[in-house]
């Protein structure tokens, strides 16, 4: 990359921090709010429906009479817990996958190559769908099928990445003095993709946050009562004239994560 | 009359002169040259010259260019005399000419736009200028129908047909072999002879020696040493002028021969290819301890590919190698043309000699025992490969070898990107190891003079033939080998 295409360096660190503070907002949010505040997501009251904030109820109720900020808190807690596990497996998978592919070369290349591109035609949140349908649980479901639709992007990279590393007279000359594939993975494999792993991973991340809201908010991902992003937002969306405050609330979370996900991931200069 | 006169040119960036003031003049009919190594401020110079230095960079100094006196700090006041007063050759024709446009055309262009003739004054020009070049053949030709030299030619017909009377060259010859440099050369003198100025910017001796006039040398932005060309290099004041005259191979004395030891490894009837093309069959050798053997030849005749195949990385197509009896999978090793790209980029490079050492069970302080022996500041090892200058990497290379105790070197070109001051001490090196660690070694290198004086035996390969031609000797041997 030229430092023409670059962000400068200054703005780039500036707009890591800002992706980074966002991140951690809400996941402090998540794991510190409700030891602050104590209270249920799932209790219900319902002559408090849609009333406003009280300290007990930092966000005020939805239509039930829920805790607004309960409830988000443990959607804060759900989608990035499905999301960082299925970016953990399909990162694992990739890159075992992606190296294997680009050493062996042949057959091994040609086959996980094709499956990749076969995955890759589908759409990815029909796949997360089909997979949901097959596996019993819908957190399950939602990683498995989360994974199998992020390992091709990591699978790409390492594969592509490593191919030209192999190539490299640097490779040939470690080999040349003894060294296993071990080592030339450690020293010359690794880093090399490694920037570009974390970047894919956070951008994985947002993806995956984006598809169980997305489908959370057409009914076909998490059941109701669990809180989560998606349905929130949906189940607030009839009472937007008398609860503003209660739709907007998981609407500026998810907001916020993904803003903060994406700059972490775009301002790498790498 | 004076073509070119350029007076107290200072270069700086941010305030940092980098380099210091030069006066030049270029009179017709007699070439400059302008000599010095990579960093030495040679190219600075011509760009203030021409107005085309980069934007952090800024010149102070006056130019006059025939009746146009120009300021240097003003760059924009060069522009209008690109191409009309002052042309460039470009460092590789292939990758300046317009891939997609026919010779013929590309010339036609010029005269048409830069010097303003109709288009069917413009095309008579043009074939004109292809057939005083003797490429009126090659008029209908794309780019990569032709062969490097003709490319050459026709982007000197395209630079010239400005009308600009001053031919600037820089480093006119990187990366060519020796009979393509001679070549370029003589057409450098031959547009020269038909009137205007030449100013060549070289690291090459061989190249000053043969375009003559006059001479200066640069070094760290300085000049060094001026005067005329043949009398510079026959008897240089300067020591640096000296060292950098006894550096070129012409100069180097002859090796002595040494005895033969152990043979390491014997090739039988070798034959390889590469895309379909037989690049060399029938190629048998063997190589003794402490003996060099060079391998010379022009661009893609096979000389990496040899080494490929002696050091067992890629497969014969037919005809075998053998390594003596005992020795360990890791005897076999190579030194590579660029070292940067050898080492892993993201550690430093005490890491990566110590990780060898470690590997090969060798005490720590082999390594500290052998800096010395190599010239080489132990401060390095805390850099990254990026840090450390070519010549001091190429070296951190072979010290990295020496830790594996190898019986056999192959050196693919080790020392092309190198200044010829520190070729010398790599070279050098390389001789002493041989001698020292009783290693035999296969010196790769385009430069026959550099061969002649260091190999104990030549192997000179052929240039590929295409073509179904595969029976045919490919291979000349010189000397007796073993």
């Amino acid at each position: 990359m030229t430092d023409a295409v670059m962000i400068p360096r200054r703005a780039g660190h500036a707009l890591r921090w800002t992706g980074a503070a966002l991140v951690a907002a809400s996941l402090i949010l998540a794991v510190v709010g409700p030891l602050a505040v104590p209270g249920d997501p799932l209790a219900q009251s319902l002559t408090k429906a849609l009333s406003g904030p009280e300290p007990a109820a930092p966000l005020g109720y939805d239509h039930l009479g829920r805790s607004i900020f309960h409830r988000l808190a443990a959607a804060l807690r759900l989608s990035p817990a499905i999301a960082i596990a299925a970016v953990l497996t399909a990162g694992l998978a990739g890159l075992v996958l992606g190296t294997w592919a680009a050493a062996r070369g042949g057959w091994t290349d040609r086959i996980l190559t094709m499956l990749a591109d076969a995955l890759l035609a589908l759409p990815g949140l029909l796949l997360v769908l089909m997979v949901l349908a097959i596996v019993p649980g819908t957190a399950p479901g939602f990683w498995a099928g989360l994974s199998l639709v992020l390992w091709v992007e990591f699978f790409r990279l390492t594969r592509a990445a490593t191919r030209a590393v192999l190539a490299s007279p640097a490779v040939q000359a470690t080999r040349l003095l003894g060294f296993g594939p071990v080592y030339v993975f450690r020293t010359h494999i690794w880093p090399e993709i490694a920037p570009m792993m974390l970047t894919a991973a956070a951008f994985g991340t947002a993806t995956a946050i984006m598809a169980i809201a997305a489908l959370g908010f057409v009914h076909v991902g998490m059941r109701a009562p669990t809180p989560e992003l998606g349905l929130m937002m949906v189940e607030l969306l009839p009472y937007w004239r008398e609860a503003p405050l209660a739709l907007l609330s998981p609407v500026m979370a998810t907001f916020a994560l993904l803003l903060g996900l994406t700059l972490l991931a775009g301002s790498r200069d790498t | 009359m004076t073509l070119l006169k350029a007076d107290d040119i200072t270069v700086a960036q941010g305030g940092t002169p980098i380099l210091h003031p030069v006066s030049l003049h270029l009179e017709p009919g007699e070439p400059l040259v302008i000599l010095g190594e990579t960093g030495s401020g040679k190219s600075l110079l011509a760009q203030a010259i021409m107005g085309t230095l980069p934007r952090d960079l800024a010149a102070r100094g006056r130019v006059v260019l025939g009746d146009h006196l120009l300021d240097a700090a003003r760059p924009e006041g060069f522009r209008p005399l690109w191409g009309r007063q002052i042309a460039v050759l470009p460092q590789e024709p292939w990758l300046s000419l317009d891939p997609l446009m026919r010779a013929g055309r590309q010339v036609t262009e010029a005269h048409h736009l830069v010097r303003g003739l109709g288009t069917q004054d413009a095309r008579a020009q043009a074939a004109t200028d292809l057939d005083r070049l003797g490429l009126a053949h090659a008029d209908t030709r794309y780019p990569h129908e032709l062969s490097g030299g003709m490319a050459q030619r026709v982007a000197i017909a395209a630079a010239r047909a400005g009308g600009a009377g001053i031919v600037i060259a820089d480093e006119p010859t990187k990366g060519l072999d020796a009979a393509r440099r001679d070549e370029v050369a003589d057409l450098l003198l031959a547009e020269l002879a038909r009137g205007g100025g030449l100013l060549v910017i070289t690291h090459d001796l061989a190249l000053a020696r043969r375009i003559g006039g006059r001479m200066i040398v640069l070094r760290a932005g300085r000049v060094v040493e001026t005067g005329p060309t043949a009398a510079v290099m026959a008897v240089p004041t300067q020591a640096y002028t000296r060292d950098l005259i006894a550096a070129d191979p012409e100069n180097w004395p002859a090796r002595s021969r040494r005895p033969a030891g152990a043979p390491v490894l014997t090739a039988t009837r070798l034959a390889a290819g590469r895309g379909g093309v037989r690049l060399f069959s029938d190629l048998s050798f063997d190589l003794s301890a402490g003996r060099i053997l060079g391998v010379t030849g022009p661009s893609g005749c096979g000389k990496s590919t040899l080494g490929d195949v002696v050091l067992g990385l890629a497969p014969p197509a037919a005809g075998r190698v053998n390594r003596s009896a005992g020795l360990a999978p890791t005897a076999f090793q190579k030194l590579y043309q660029d070292p940067v790209a050898a080492f892993p980029r993201h550690r430093t490079l005490g890491r990566t000699l110590a990780d060898v050492a470690h590997r090969h069970g060798q005490p720590r302080d082999r390594i500290d025992t052998l800096l010395p022996r190599l010239g080489l500041n132990p401060v390095l090892l805390t850099r990254t490969p990026g840090g450390v200058s070519g010549g001091e990497l190429q070296r951190l290379a072979l010290l990295r070898l020496l830790l594996v105790r190898p019986r056999f070197i192959f050196a693919d070109e080790p020392t092309s990107r190198l200044d010829p001051i520190t070729q010398k001490q790599v070279i050098d090196l390389l001789r002493d190891t041989a001698a020292a660690e009783g290693c035999a070694i296969m010196l790769v290198s385009h430069d026959p003079e550099l061969v002649a004086r260091t190999a104990d035996h030549v192997l000179s390969l052929a240039p590929a033939k295409t073509g179904g031609d595969l029976s045919g000797q490919a291979v000349k041997r010189a000397g007796g080998l073993g």
